[in-house]
């Protein structure tokens, strides 16, 4: 054991010695192993800081907060059918199912286009139609004036609730409320204005416009039927699938599908979105990772081409050793531990590497700009790092500690 | 590490080095046996070519021999492990070569520690004991320089001080003189005269008369094998 230790700290001085005398080589040495490292941290880094970031934002906007949408499969759209969702559905579900006390419809105003006017200036916008519940379900609150009230809905009034991006790009006063607008010929007085949200997935969250549902339906008049978007959120404690299978129950009844039949509608949920996000990023993460496996090995194959030829090169001086009483354990830890800190070596400058580049990378995304390097790739990191230097170091260490101590002296 | 009394503390028996060389076999020893006992001071002369390297390296346990046992100190050398050797060249033996072997970006002092760095025991006490022999070949000056800064006989020395470092019982001398002016020489030689009154066993490989003859044995090799074994008239110890 005493011997074990001793030749371990004595190899490693001389493992010292031999890769600062070789300073430039050994420099050159780790370039494979700081381009690998240096990659991998700057991927999981860029990729870590994205989902977190939209993670944040996904719950934000509810993550409990489920969508009931029409769907129309691919072999009814061949057939010419669309199918919709109508008030009357929204009315029913909202008597009938258990467990959900939130839950509002949105309606796109079709007949009113997308085109905004306020002054001189104009704008594009998306125009929901909805009623009072639902800021409870989507969690918007006014930042000046108020939401959509019952009554407006009840009275079909002309108001609208604004958006930041709105206001902003229709150079309102800084209170627009009271201020008028022009949607397609049509006058409606500002109520409210939104509270900033900000992006998500690089979208503007803030630029819409949001009007009662009766007042958006009657200028929708008879040219569309109604198709409604349906969202609520199942109360605290409840079962969602229990919640959703009762609305199909009760959909599919009143759309009178039969055995067969698929569903008219679909649910969405913000977990789904998140799942399926982070299902991309998992499949970025490996490939880059298989990219960045392959820069390890090319890497560590680096290492032990210059481990062998760092042996050649000195097997005069290894067989002095040997001649001056070097056991070959004494020789086999030196080349080993040589090898393991020039990957070593690769391996922290790379992480400074990959950390940087990161932040640098971040500095150009949404979000707060933040670095987040996990444990885990750091811990992975080293550990490739390490496996790779003993792994590539093992050959040219072993063959070093079984050179015969005369014909290596005879080496010229 | 070697026991103490006159007995043999080398002895060979019918030793043969063969080598194989592109289909021809060339035999550099051919079935010598030879004993040499605690503090003699030998030479062993002969032409170029007659196996007198080749048989250094077998005393030194850097090569093993064909055929043929190689007791040191009553131990068969076959049955060591090469862990074991490693332990004799550093313990046992201190082997001073022609072409001195010393590392290049070492400095001196780094040249005499490196035996003692595959030994257990205090930095400072190495460096205590480089300095000691840097001493005895007279080189306290020339610690910190490299090889390279130093002539011939200076770095001949740096060898000898590196052989001594490890105080063995034998020490090995292959053509010590070999590359070295005769007055060089002749300050080389007093050492290994103080070394060999110091109670240490010599053995040079020379091909100089002269080297011969200060040395109290003389083995003459030819085409590998012993072809006379003379005790000079000087003084041997007693056994």
């Amino acid at each position: 054991m005493g011997n074990t230790l001793h030749a371990l700290i004595q190899g490693t001085k001389a493992a010292m010695q031999a890769i600062t005398a070789h300073g430039m080589r050994s420099a050159l040495t780790t370039l494979g192993i700081i381009i690998g490292v240096g990659a991998v941290i700057t991927v999981v880094a860029i990729m870590e800081s994205l989902s977190a970031t939209i993670t944040d934002q996904l719950d934000d906007l509810g993550s409990d907060m489920v969508t009931l949408q029409a769907h129309t499969n691919p072999e009814q759209e061949m057939l010419g059918l669309s199918n919709k969702l109508s008030y009357d559905d929204f009315l029913m579900l909202k008597a009938k199912t258990n467990n959900v006390s939130d839950m509002t419809a949105t309606m796109r105003a079709f007949s009113l286009g997308t085109s905004v006017q306020y002054g001189r200036s104009n704008t594009q916008t998306q125009i929901i139609g909805t009623d009072s519940s639902y800021q409870r379900v989507i969690n918007i609150y006014p930042e000046l004036g108020r939401f959509l009230s019952e009554s407006d809905d009840l009275r079909r009034r002309r108001v609208a609730f604004i958006g930041s991006t709105v206001a902003e790009k229709l150079n309102m006063p800084s209170n627009p409320t009271g201020e008028f607008i022009n949607l397609s010929g049509d006058w409606f007085r500002v109520i409210g204005l939104a509270e900033k949200r900000g992006k998500l997935f690089g979208f503007d969250q803030d630029n819409y416009i949001i009007a009662p549902f009766s007042t958006i339906r009657s200028l929708n008049g008879s040219q569309v039927t109604d198709n409604i978007d349906i969202m609520f959120t199942p109360n605290k404690g409840s079962n969602l699938d229990t919640i959703k299978a009762q609305m199909r129950q009760i959909l599919r009844q009143k759309h009178k599908l039969s055995g067969d039949d698929v569903d008219h509608f679909k649910f969405v949920t913000a977990e789904k979105i998140k799942k399926q996000f982070s299902e991309i990023t998992t499949a970025v993460t490996l490939v880059a990772g298989g990219v960045v496996g392959i820069s390890l090995l090319v890497g560590g194959i680096g290492i032990m081409n210059i481990m062998l030829v760092s042996v050649t090169e000195r097997t005069k001086e290894i067989g002095i050793a040997k001649a001056l009483g070097a056991t070959p354990q004494f020789i086999l830890f030196q080349f080993l531990v040589e090898a393991l800190i020039l990957s070593l070596l690769g391996g922290i400058i790379g992480l400074a590497l990959g950390y940087g580049l990161a932040a640098m990378v971040a500095m150009f995304m949404p979000g707060d700009g933040g670095v987040m390097v996990p444990m885990w790739a750091v811990a992975l990191s080293f550990g490739f790092t390490t496996a790779i230097g003993v792994i590539f170091g093992l050959a040219p260490a072993i063959k070093a500690s079984k050179l015969n101590p005369v014909d290596a002296l005879r080496y010229e | 590490m070697f026991s103490p009394s006159n007995e043999s503390v080398i002895e060979l028996h019918n030793i043969t080095k063969d080598y194989q060389m592109a289909e021809q076999s060339f035999c550099a020893l051919d079935d010598i046996s030879l004993t040499i006992k605690r503090n003699e001071y030998v030479a062993i002369t002969g032409p170029s070519g007659s196996g007198k390297s080749t048989l250094m390296n077998v005393l030194g346990c850097l090569d093993n021999p064909s055929a043929g046992h190689y007791y040191l100190d009553q131990q068969d050398v076959a049955s060591l492990t090469e862990a074991e050797l490693a332990k004799i060249r550093n313990y046992g033996v201190g082997f001073i070569f022609q072409s001195f072997n010393l590392l290049p970006r070492s400095s001196v002092l780094n040249n005499v520690m490196q035996p003692l760095i595959y030994r257990i025991m205090a930095n400072k006490t190495r460096k205590e004991m480089a300095l000691n022999a840097l001493a005895r070949v007279g080189l306290s000056d020339k610690v910190n320089s490299l090889p390279n800064q130093l002539s011939g006989g200076q770095r001949q020395r740096v060898a000898i001080a590196r052989a001594l470092v490890t105080n063995p019982a034998i020490i090995l001398g292959d053509e010590p003189t070999g590359n070295l002016d005769s007055k060089t020489s002749g300050d080389i030689m007093k050492l290994f005269d103080e070394l060999h009154q110091q109670g240490h066993t010599i053995i040079l490989v020379t091909h100089e008369a002269e080297i011969a003859q200060h040395c109290q044995r003389v083995i003459r090799l030819v085409d590998g094998k012993i072809e006379s074994d003379i005790i000079n008239s000087k003084e041997l110890p007693d056994g």
